[in-house]
């Protein structure tokens, strides 16, 4: 199924944005300046939704006429474009995203055609889904790992190179005794914080090997 | 039928088409004056520039000359050739320093004064056989200067090669052969030098396409490359990268001393995991475990390699000096993603050579002019140097920066690959500080011969 690579689902909305005459600003252009206020690090709405790979959202005016001999075409609306990589199953994330991030949802699907509110759940899926087409391409570097199994192994990994650093060349027996340290810390060390382990946020409690 | 791509050389600078491999240069660098007594002193240049014509002999010495964007602007190029050159090259080296990773250590704050002040025009540079040929050839140039007042030096700028026992070397201060091979491109006089061009899908060489060095030619997409109006200016001219590097030899020398106590194959085989040569040149990639000078002395061979059979880095690690620059086929697709990022390397050392064991210090004027030479800086010099360079996600290296040129601050790291094997063990350097710095430098335009004669007679015309 091309919208899974191994256990990642790969979600590709397009919603068809509101054409308003009356409104000052219109909604595209609302719409354009909300998604740029959003912050892009660990305080980002989606690191909330805490099985996001990535998330990205974008306001698609229209296909670009590129010149001759390609032909001109013209989308029927402008569109918001969403894509997003998480791990498990499509209606858990749309619930997930109902619930969790609720003002973000309103804020940015309130400018597209046709869309129900939160107030109840299973009209959103369902109008998220009327909205999805096939996603046909991943990203290169997504893993078939979960979230969680990524930013554990950065945080090994990261504990590791240090331990590398630190070890390298000495006497086998304290080498092997300052590893059961490691992984210990290691196996103690609460999970990372999802938006990264070099986040400030996760910086102090998620770095044992600093100690 | 006629070559198409057979080059007309007596047009082309020949410093664009050969590295001259003389001991001594100086590059001369120039505020042009009033345009009119500027054009006169560009048209007396030209009478000793040298061309890439064949020599029967070899000169005594050579000229050379390039220009900076603000060198054509105070030549009053007409407004819309001005405007045509590629942005990259209009903004200058100091304005895409964010772009470049030109940020603390290696920020204009710590350039020598010419480069900070914005104020070179010219890129006058002197090869020669010997230092009395090199004063004598600076002199004429320099008194041209004073007879047309179309230019004032502002700074000269010396190198030269490494002489040890009293014969010039290829060594750079910290003890490196430097300087084997370049891009072989199609109408070079040359004939292609394995492992030099680009590989073709049966595992041979051949050269790259003459739009990816010069322009007016196609390049590796069958485009011609972003050059300016009118096509008669650009044709055979090329685009250079001036950068000085300041090397900390002491640094360098003691983090080697001291890593390769630690490091079981020892301190030259470390020296080679650093660059993926051994400091005699031989490719760690072809000899892992010992230098060879049988291959060094070899033209078929010590540039002819692969990475294809060491994915894992075991002979040549993954971020080593020379894989960084040059990956080959390291990423896959037989090599066809890094031809479109090819930069040919023209440079020589400056300042005076302490040999290994004797006392060396950091702040001693040393280093080495690096000079490369490509039809797009922004495709070429600016993504070799962005992605491979200050970065390494492309070679499966997150952050890591290149261990000997990087600009680490302090914070680098580097990871050696290795084996089981007692004596090639996988190695981890952090910490790691500048071992080079950057002084300055900036974009040039090389011009052919006829665009030096438009621009000295000004008839550069647009239109």
């Amino acid at each position: 199924m091309a919208n899974q690579s191994g256990h990642i689902y790969g979600l590709t909305i397009l919603s068809p944005i509101l054409e308003s005459n009356r409104l000052d600003i219109c909604h595209a252009t609302e719409l354009r300046w909300y998604l740029a206020s959003l912050p892009r690090n660990h305080t980002s709405p989606f690191a909330q939704v805490s099985s996001t790979h990535f998330a990205r959202l974008v306001v698609m005016d229209d296909v670009v006429f590129v010149g001759a001999p390609a032909r001109e075409e013209h989308l029927k609306s402008r569109y918001l474009v969403f894509e997003t990589n998480f791990d498990g199953d499509l209606n858990r994330y749309l619930t997930r995203m109902a619930v969790e991030i609720p003002e973000l949802v309103n804020s940015v699907w309130k400018h597209c055609v046709g869309y129900p509110g939160l107030a109840d759940p299973n009209a959103f899926i369902a109008y998220m889904k009327k909205c999805q087409i096939e996603t046909t391409f991943f990203f290169a570097d997504v893993n078939d790992k979960t979230v969680q199994q990524n930013l554990k192994a950065l945080q090994v990994q990261s504990a590791l190179s240090r331990f590398v650093e630190r070890n390298q060349g000495k006497p086998a027996s304290e080498v092997q005794k300052s590893f059961g340290v490691l992984l210990k810390r290691l196996a103690e060390a609460p999970d990372p914080l999802p938006g990264g382990i070099d986040s400030e946020k996760t910086a102090a409690e998620d770095r044992p090997y600093d100690r | 039928m006629t070559d198409s791509t057979r080059l007309d050389v007596t047009d082309i600078q020949g410093f664009v088409l050969k590295g001259y491999n003389f001991p001594y240069a100086r590059y001369l660098f120039l505020e042009l004056l009033h345009a009119r007594d500027a054009q006169i002193f560009i048209g007396q240049v030209l009478q000793y520039l040298t061309t890439g014509e064949r020599w029967d002999k070899k000169p005594i010495t050579t000229v050379n000359i390039a220009f900076t964007h603000r060198g054509l602007l105070s030549l009053e190029l007409p407004e819309p050739t001005l405007l045509s050159f590629p942005v990259e090259f209009q903004q200058g080296m100091r304005a895409r320093g964010d772009i470049l990773y030109d940020t603390g250590k290696n920020s204009p704050e710590h350039w020598d004064p010419i480069w900070r002040e914005n104020r070179v025009h010219v890129w006058l540079a002197v090869n020669a056989q010997t230092s009395a040929a090199l004063d004598h050839q600076c002199n004429v140039l320099l008194q041209m200067m004073d007879q047309t007042r179309g230019a004032k030096l502002l700074q000269p700028q010396d190198a030269s090669a490494v002489f040890i026992d009293g014969k010039p070397t290829s060594k750079e201060h910290f003890g490196y052969t430097d300087g084997f091979g370049n891009p072989d491109f199609k109408g070079a006089e040359r004939n292609c030098v394995p492992g030099q061009g680009k590989l073709t899908m049966d595992g041979n060489w051949e050269a790259l396409a003459t739009g990816e060095f010069l322009l007016g030619y196609a390049d590796e997409s069958g485009e011609l490359p972003v050059a300016p109006i009118p096509h008669l200016l650009a044709r055979n001219g090329t685009f250079m990268v001036y950068r000085k590097m300041h090397q900390n030899v002491a640094t360098f020398r003691n983090f080697l001393e001291e890593q390769g106590r630690v490091y079981p194959g020892g301190k030259e085989k470390l020296a080679s995991k650093f660059v993926g040569r051994w400091r005699d040149g031989t490719p760690a990639e072809i000899s892992p475990d010992h230098p060879d000078p049988a291959v060094v002395a070899d033209n078929d061979r010590n540039t002819n390699f692969t990475y294809g059979n060491d994915l894992n880095g075991l002979h040549c690690p993954l971020g080593a000096h020379i894989r960084r620059g040059n990956p080959r086929d390291a990423f896959g697709f037989n090599g066809e993603l890094v031809n479109r990022r090819r930069i040919m390397r023209r440079g020589l050392p400056y300042g005076a050579y302490v040999p290994e064991g004797l006392p060396v210090r950091d702040e001693d004027e040393h280093g080495i002019i690096f000079m490369a030479l490509n039809a797009s800086l922004f495709r070429q010099f600016e993504f070799v140097q962005q992605q491979w360079i200050e970065y390494g996600n492309d070679l499966h290296q997150g952050n890591d920066k290149d261990l000997v040129i990087g600009n680490h601050g302090g914070q680098g790291k580097c990871v050696l690959q290795g084996t089981a094997d007692p004596q090639n063990p996988p190695f981890l350097c952090a910490n790691l500080p500048n071992f080079v710095q950057l002084r300055g430098g900036d974009y040039f335009f090389v011009p052919s011969l006829t665009a030096l004669q438009m621009m000295a007679s000004g008839t550069v015309d647009p239109r």
